[in-house]
């Protein structure tokens, strides 16, 4: 009880009052429990670093910061004041803005129309643009952060760079709507950006926190520290702790995201099931180009699982869908067990015997709506059918023997897949691919994302079977631990070319910053 | 290569349990229904109305009426199925009809089975169009439907050609069993077709999954663009039946003679439950869909509403069944 009575505002006085303060907030999917609890405390001009794997619930947390996601419980503090944060507008209205991972501007119109998009106030007059007033008040938002962009230059003319400064002096317009400083949320916003453009941002951030407060979320531990004055990490949906950045290092960090789950174990490396590899690769890629990624090579081997890592932006989902036929290429000759691959479409793939699981479940990966059945045998009709003809009861039969097999739960095979868990979706997903008994190359772009760690470890088991059965594996993880624990090789991608490539046997596994150091 | 060997499971050592809620609620399973009871309501009510309504001769010039609105409905409903939309079936089955009547002369017999298929080859043209150049299908066809009108006009010299040989079209004009009209049977014959070739082949698959999330289609391998072209194509030919029918009672062909069934056509889409957005819904739906809108025309003067009024009817029928089959949870931008 003492820590709230910080908060009352007849203890303002005495106690010093948190920018932000967030306590136990909670947040469920269906079959996930994305925040358990969460507890943050924002200080007064400082910049706090926010760190956490993939699917500790960062995103949902900043979400609901920013009134894009209603919690189920808990309670957010602004300023010694309890609010209910239901849009945009309403965080902005308590002073929280976010810089978006996906940049958020419009690109027709100049940078002074984006700037002052939503809250034009003295800008319009009549309905009418007053472009004076206009770029008077763009320049008075790029001032704050000694911003040289013109404001009338049209903002698909800009670099990544200059549009994402436009994107904080827009979220800067918050402080027009409060008496105090703004929060401003940074989401992974060096992701884009290259080396010398990221110390400009560094240098505006320190800027930032002269006036204001700042949450700064990012993949590169390197980075957070770097910037931050402390970091919060996240793991499960809960806070497991707090460093201070001028005595932690990266390493003590990494321990804390990945927690105790990172073992061996948790991966099923069965190191001893694993035969010689054949001398011919199963699957060979040379010179692979397309709209993000240049002259890509990659062999696998049956048996083998390669991951490939990278950064956001390094073009590494694009060579996954590539090699399914489901992303154009402009070069490059890929072929499977010796024979060309046809990348035209994404049928030839699968005839060829490739499967692919695609990271948005539940957009691309499962039809909802349509029953386990149907989904299951999606792909591959010849597995249900007798000539041109469906038979209800061949695929029953094989339905449920794959349900039993993967022990997917679910109350029958008629049942919508979009009422299964999220780790059940996925093992529906990837039985499409093996109810046929023809899989060859299995292309699984983070296929683990969204689960919990009972669903995850599932899903490894079944990967290595699938490999100890002889099938080839390109693996896009969800976080460098699990391509780690995973992966017997690792090819790590960067700007969209492959930079290195990491052997991964068992028992003489890299770190994550063995890695981190190729992929920087 | 064979099937992987999988080790057997055990069984429940996770947390990942599956939160399976009940099945579809009581609402859902009423909205379900709704088209039955709409057409049940109906009836008993014109029946109230005027008590001679539930007669023989009435009921039968009703479903008689409602056949070329049927099969109109029936051949777009696959293309909604597959989250399109064919603004152009009344258009085309107009300029069959012209099409129809000018032929008639020369081919003699063979003018149905012309006249279809070249009803449903513009319907693959359209169908190519959309896939191929990757237009919304509701331009394509919008587009198809005043290139269509114009080139009735044109043909036909903006007016109406009579048919003087009236035993081409005179099997529609039968019946069945001395009470079933030929059109309507001919109307169920084609929505029972046409579902049970979906039901029992793989295409029933193909076209939910297209409908309701073609991203997931197409990763999932299925024959995306075919299906959408083919179901054009259905579309396309069943516009070319209405149109023979619609013929059979007219005793001519005219470049305007369907435009009116475009609306009414969408309404029985709707009204029947199929929805909008793909994926969900049925030919049978269609078809009760068009009873129902049938019903209402020609109860519409029982009740004493001049006919004026029809074209309010079906624009809030459709806002209303749409509004009532919609599952806007699932639909974050309307456009």
């Amino acid at each position: 009880m003492t820590t709230h009575l910080q908060s009352q505002p007849d203890a303002q006085a005495s106690a010093p009052v948190h920018a932000l303060e967030v306590r136990g907030l909670v947040k469920h999917y269906p079959g996930v429990k994305a925040l358990d609890g969460v507890d943050l405390v924002v200080h007064q001009n400082e910049v706090l670093g926010l760190a956490g794997e993939n699917g500790a619930g960062k995103s949902t947390l900043l979400k609901a910061l920013v009134g894009l996601v209603r919690p189920d419980a808990g309670e957010i503090w602004v300023r010694g004041e309890k609010v209910r944060l239901r849009s945009v507008v309403e965080a902005a209205d308590h002073g929280i803005g976010m810089v978006f991972q996906e940049q958020s501007l419009v690109p027709n119109l100049t940078a002074a129309e984006n700037i002052v998009l939503g809250s034009e106030g003295a800008g319009v007059r009549r309905g009418l643009y007053r472009w004076d007033t206009m770029r008077k008040l763009a320049q008075e938002q790029l001032d704050k952060i000694g911003s040289q962009i013109d404001p009338l230059a049209r903002t698909d003319t800009l670099t990544f760079a200059e549009r994402q400064m436009v994107e904080i002096a827009k979220v800067l317009r918050i402080e027009e709507r409060t008496s105090h400083p703004p929060v401003i949320i940074l989401d992974e916003p060096t992701s884009v950006l290259e080396s010398a453009e990221i110390e400009t941002l560094f240098t505006q951030v320190r800027r930032l926190r002269e006036f204001a407060s700042v949450i700064f979320v990012s993949h590169r531990l390197d980075e957070v520290l770097d910037v931050c004055d402390r970091v919060l990490v996240l793991r499960g949906g809960q806070s497991v702790g707090e460093v201070s950045t001028a005595s932690a290092a990266p390493a003590e960090l990494h321990r804390m995201m990945i927690g105790s789950t990172g073992s061996e174990d948790h991966y099923h490396d069965t190191a001893a099931e694993r035969s010689d590899q054949p001398l011919q690769p199963r699957l060979v890629v040379k010179g692979l180009s397309g709209a993000t990624f240049r002259d890509v090579d990659l062999d696998v081997h049956a048996g083998e699982i390669v991951g490939i890592v990278g950064v956001h932006g390094s073009g590494r989902e694009d060579v996954c869908r590539a090699l399914f036929g489901a992303e154009p290429i402009e070069a490059g000759e890929v072929t499977l067990d010796g024979d060309k691959l046809d990348l035209s479409g994404t049928r030839a793939a699968c005839a060829a015997g490739v499967g692919y699981v695609p990271a948005e479940r539940k957009i691309e990966g499962m039809v909802g709506p349509m029953s386990v059945a149907d989904n299951m045998t999606l792909t591959k009709q010849k597995s249900r059918c007798s000539g041109p003809l469906v038979m209800p009861q061949k695929q029953a039969t094989l339905v449920d023997k794959w349900i039993e097999r993967l022990s997917i739960r679910t109350p029958h095979r008629g049942t919508a897949i979009q009422r299964l868990s999220g780790g059940n979706q996925q093992k529906v997903v990837l039985a499409r691919w093996l109810v046929a008994g023809d899989i060859r190359l299995l292309l699984l772009d983070h296929p683990t994302r969204g689960l919990d760690i009972g669903a995850r470890s599932e899903v490894y088991r079944l990967m290595r079977e699938l490999a100890n059965s002889g099938v080839a594996t390109v693996l896009l993880a969800d976080s460098l631990e699990e391509a780690i624990g995973m992966s017997d090789r690792i090819i790590v991608m960067s700007d969209g070319r492959a930079t290195a490539e990491v052997g991964c046997p068992s028992g003489a596994k890299p770190t994550p910053l063995d890695l981190v150091k190729e992929m920087v | 290569m064979s099937t992987p060997v999988l080790a057997t499971p055990d069984v429940g050592p996770t947390g990942d349990t599956a939160p399976v809620k009940g099945g579809p609620t009581l609402g859902q399973r009423l909205t379900s229904f709704m088209p039955v009871i709409a057409l049940v309501v109906l009836l008993a009510a014109l029946t109230i109305a005027d008590p001679d309504f539930l007669t023989q001769r009435s009921l039968t010039a009703a479903v008689r009426t409602s056949a070329p609105l049927a099969v109109l409905a029936a051949g777009a409903t696959l293309v909604v199925l597959c989250g399109g939309i064919d603004l152009s079936i009344a258009a085309l089955c107009s300029l069959t009809t012209v099409l129809f009547a000018m032929w008639l002369p020369d081919l003699g017999g063979l003018t149905t089975l012309a006249a279809i298929g070249v009803a449903a080859a513009i319907g693959a043209v359209q169908g190519l169009a959309h896939v191929v150049l990757r237009i919304p299908s509701f331009i394509v066809t919008l587009g198809g439907m005043s290139i269509f009108s114009a080139v009735a006009l044109v043909i036909s010299d903006a007016g109406p050609i009579r048919i003087v040989d009236r035993d081409a079209t005179k099997w529609l004009t039968l019946y069945v069993g001395g009470v079933v009209p030929m059109s309507f049977f001919v109307a169920v014959l084609v929505v029972a077709a046409i579902s049970l070739v979906l039901k029992l082949t793989p295409l029933e698959s193909f076209v939910r999954a297209t409908g309701y999330s073609e991203s997931a289609a197409r990763l999932a391998g299925t024959p995306v663009d075919l299906v959408k072209v083919a179901a054009f194509t259905v579309s396309g030919a069943c516009a070319g039946l209405a149109a023979i029918m619609l013929v059979s009672r007219n005793f001519s062909g005219s470049p305007t003679m369907a435009d009116n069934l475009l609306l009414p056509a969408v309404a029985a889409i709707v009204v029947g439950g199929t929805a909008i957005t793909g994926g969900h819904g049925s030919l049978w739906r269609s078809l009760v869909g068009a009873l129902v809108i049938t019903l209402l025309r020609v109860g519409l003067p029982i009740v004493g509403v001049p006919s004026a009024y029809e074209q309010i009817l079906y624009g809030a029928i459709i806002v209303a069944a749409v509004a009532l089959t919609l599952d806007r949870s699932k639909v974050l931008i309307i456009k």
